[in-house]
């Protein structure tokens, strides 16, 4: 999985590419670590469009970055869910734990 | 010591700091030439072992195990280039280089060294300084390869720990799976584990009331991983079904066990379900899991229960909801619950079965067939491609009973020992009763009694009942009959459970005696509330046993059945059972 990352005003955003799998932990984690050391950054938001698999260790990784961003202070957002990333996520009730955006 | 006069001793002079020393066997039949090259190795900060011919370097090959070897081709009894043959003949799995150093400069004699199994020809005469670049060469080559060597053992030393730990995560995991309940003659199920063992988990246990708990739970990983979360769930489950806890509140209790037992990232997607026969109920928790389905003798999927709530293991409890849907069901059929494996399973073209699937599947075979016909339709569809993930199902065959009294199994222990008179009395308050599970802590109490404990399931129906009037009609005001309407039992349990949370006022008291009066031990039990009462008189003249279509009356029918006497008295508010041992 590729990650682009972009700071847009108070807004750091997360474009995933590929396969979100356990393979991803290294990236992902370095990824939103940077994220959530920026000063300005209020919120992260994790953007699903170019993502067309999600196994259960991507959501543990999401509840980890969930974790990490609530000790800063600072939240998370899951954007352009589509396809089966949206229905696994569906079935796990995250918008129960996640900002959900379309 | 003298650096000279000992092969073993290192002189610094020309090591490179970080190159290892090696033992180096040189074969030459000539001393003079034997002579500089042992000095050079030696300066180099190797060790020297010197053979005379090729039968001698034989010998000391075997004996020593060098890390390189230099051979000269034209020596008496063994020639160099057969030498080179032999060796790598006898020890193929030695890994030394062998450099041939020979006058013989000719391309035929070097290819035939070469062909023979050396790695590198050196013609002599050769300066000091390419022999010294040659051997440096194979040392740096000899180094690296002990490198990956090294590697090589750790990792292997690091999989057989791994797979001893797997074993481990194995064994429990079949121990914790293996469960008496999953035996139950309601009970069907199947798992395909992605790896050689799964990281799901099935649970299936009778309550004390004859109702059946099943829990199919996903959790995060495999092997070890999946054992640890899988082993205070087993725990749980087990021990707060056999009390006869509703299931909201095993649910509850396995997410704050999770919660406080697992990192972030891990969690657990469950499916739990109460399938009440007597009551024609099932009661489902979905939190993070395919859909759960009541389907029909004839395919038709009569109810659907979708995760309502994340899995197990990520909220605190103050925002965990172990709220439960149930469904009142008229006609038998069978309760399917999976993991996402089963849904996810992909053909060659990598589109996923789907629950739809799963249905299509199911409704290929007669009742008896239908679970081995699902199990075989998702491997002929994965076609020996491997499993990305566990695959479980467990289907729960519902029946339709008319029957007044549930199967109780019969007391598995009797107690002969003398019996003691023995009293408790307990009373709740409004407050108390909107948040306790009273009945199964009654029952823990009881049942700590030796000639109690084998009456288990009984009492359990017992207590159940005359608490549940107690507080049901006697301090809610609900009205059994609402429960006879079409859609009425999910009306009634709903309006139960407005009114207690709203409970401001009333009290229950329970009073329990055992006794042995007539040579027979006996448990008196006696409940009030505070209620106004009822109109018992006519509740006794009507034989509610004869209309067994009536789902109200059917309770009080049940105790009158297990017990010797039963005696309402006040204004309806008291009444006192006895129950034989």
């Amino acid at each position: 999985m590729q990650i682009a990352s972009e700071v847009r005003d108070h807004r750091a955003i997360l474009k995933l590419n590929g396969r979100f799998d356990f393979h991803s932990h290294r990236d992902f984690r370095a990824a939103y670590e940077d994220a959530l050391s920026r000063d300005g950054v209020r919120e992260v938001e994790v953007d699903f469009q170019q993502v067309d698999y999600l196994d259960s260790s991507a959501l543990g990784m999401l509840l980890l970055l969930r974790e990490k961003a609530e000790a800063a202070g600072k939240t998370v957002a899951l954007a352009r869910l589509h396809g089966t990333v949206k229905q696994v996520l569906e079935i796990a009730n995250f918008g129960k734990l996640f900002a959900i955006r379309a | 010591m003298d650096a000279a006069s000992s092969g073993n001793h290192r002189p610094p002079a020309e090591a490179a700091p970080t190159q290892a020393s090696l033992k180096i066997l040189i074969v030459d039949d000539t001393l003079v030439n034997l002579r500089p090259l042992e000095v050079l190795v030696s300066r180099l900060g190797h060790v020297p072992l010197l053979a005379r011919d090729g039968m001698e370097a034989l010998a000391v090959y075997e004996r020593e195990a060098p890390d390189l070897v230099i051979m000269d081709i034209l020596m008496p009894r063994l020639d160099g280039v057969s030498a080179v043959r032999e060796i790598r003949a006898r020890w193929p799995d030695r890994w030394t280089p062998i450099i041939l150093f020979s006058a013989l400069d000719g391309m035929r004699d070097i290819t035939a060294g070469l062909a023979a199994g050396a790695d590198d020809y050196l013609v002599k005469p050769a300066s000091a300084a390419l022999v010294r670049a040659k051997i440096s060469s194979h040392a740096r080559q000899w180094a690296l390869q002990r490198k990956v060597r090294a590697y090589a053992d750790e990792l292997a030393s690091w999989r057989a720990e791994a797979e001893a730990q797997n074993r481990l995560g194995a064994h429990v995991m079949a121990r914790l799976t293996d469960a008496e309940g999953l035996r139950d003659a309601m009970v069907r199920h199947f798992n395909l584990p992605a790896d050689t063992f799964s990281g799901d988990l099935l649970c299936a246990a009778r309550a004390p009331g004859d109702v059946l708990n099943v829990m199919l739970a996903d959790a995060t990983g495999h092997g070890l991983a999946a054992a640890l979360t899988a082993m205070p769930l087993t725990q749980a489950f087990y021990s707060m079904t056999e009390k006869g806890f509703p299931l909201s509140s095993i649910v509850e209790e396995l997410n704050r066990k999770l919660k406080r037992l697992l990192p972030a990232d891990r969690f657990v997607a469950a499916t739990l379900a109460a399938v009440d026969v007597r009551n024609q109920t099932v009661e489902v928790w979905n939190g993070g899991n395919p859909d759960a389905l009541f389907v029909t003798y004839g395919g038709d999927v009569r109810a659907r229960w979708t995760s309502a709530h994340p899995p197990l293991g990520i909220l605190p409890e103050a925002l965990f909801s172990a709220e439960t849907e149930m469904v009142v069901f008229h006609e038998p059929g069978n309760l399917l619950l999976c993991s996402d494996g089963l849904v996810e399973a992909e053909d060659a073209q990598g589109t996923w079965l789907g629950l739809d699937g799963v249905l299509r599947l199911l409704g290929l075979a007669g009742d008896g067939d239908r679970l081995r016909c699902l199990a075989h339709g998702v491997e002929a569809r994965l076609d020996g491609r491997p499993r990305r993930d566990d695959i479980s199902c467990m289907m729960v065959s519902v029946p339709i009973e008319r029957r007044e009294l549930p199967r109780l199994a019969a007391p598995a222990a009797v107690y002969h020992g003398d019996v003691a008179e023995w009293r408790m009395e307990l009373s709740y308050g409004a407050k108390e009763l909107r948040y306790l599970d009273v009945v199964p802590s009654v029952l823990g109490l009881l049942t700590q009694l030796q000639a109690v404990k084998p009456h288990q399931s009984a009492l359990f129906l017992i207590v159940s009942e005359l608490f549940n009037n107690a507080l049901d009609h006697g301090l809610l005001g609900l009205d059994s009959a609402t429960k006879s309407w079409i859609g009425g039992y999910e009306i009634y349990m709903q309006q139960r459970a407005e009114r207690l949370a709203r409970l401001g006022a009333g009290k229950i008291d329970l009073a329990f005696r055992l006794h042995a009066d007539e040579a027979r031990a006996a448990l008196d039990i006696q409940v009030i509330d505070s209620g106004p009462g009822f109109d018992y008189v006519a509740l006794n003249a009507a034989d509610a046993l004869a209309d067994t279509r009536r789902s109200h009356g059917r309770g009080i029918a049940l105790v009158r059945n297990l017990c010797s006497q039963v005696v309402y008295s006040g204004s309806g508010n008291r009444v006192w059972v006895r129950y034989l041992l």
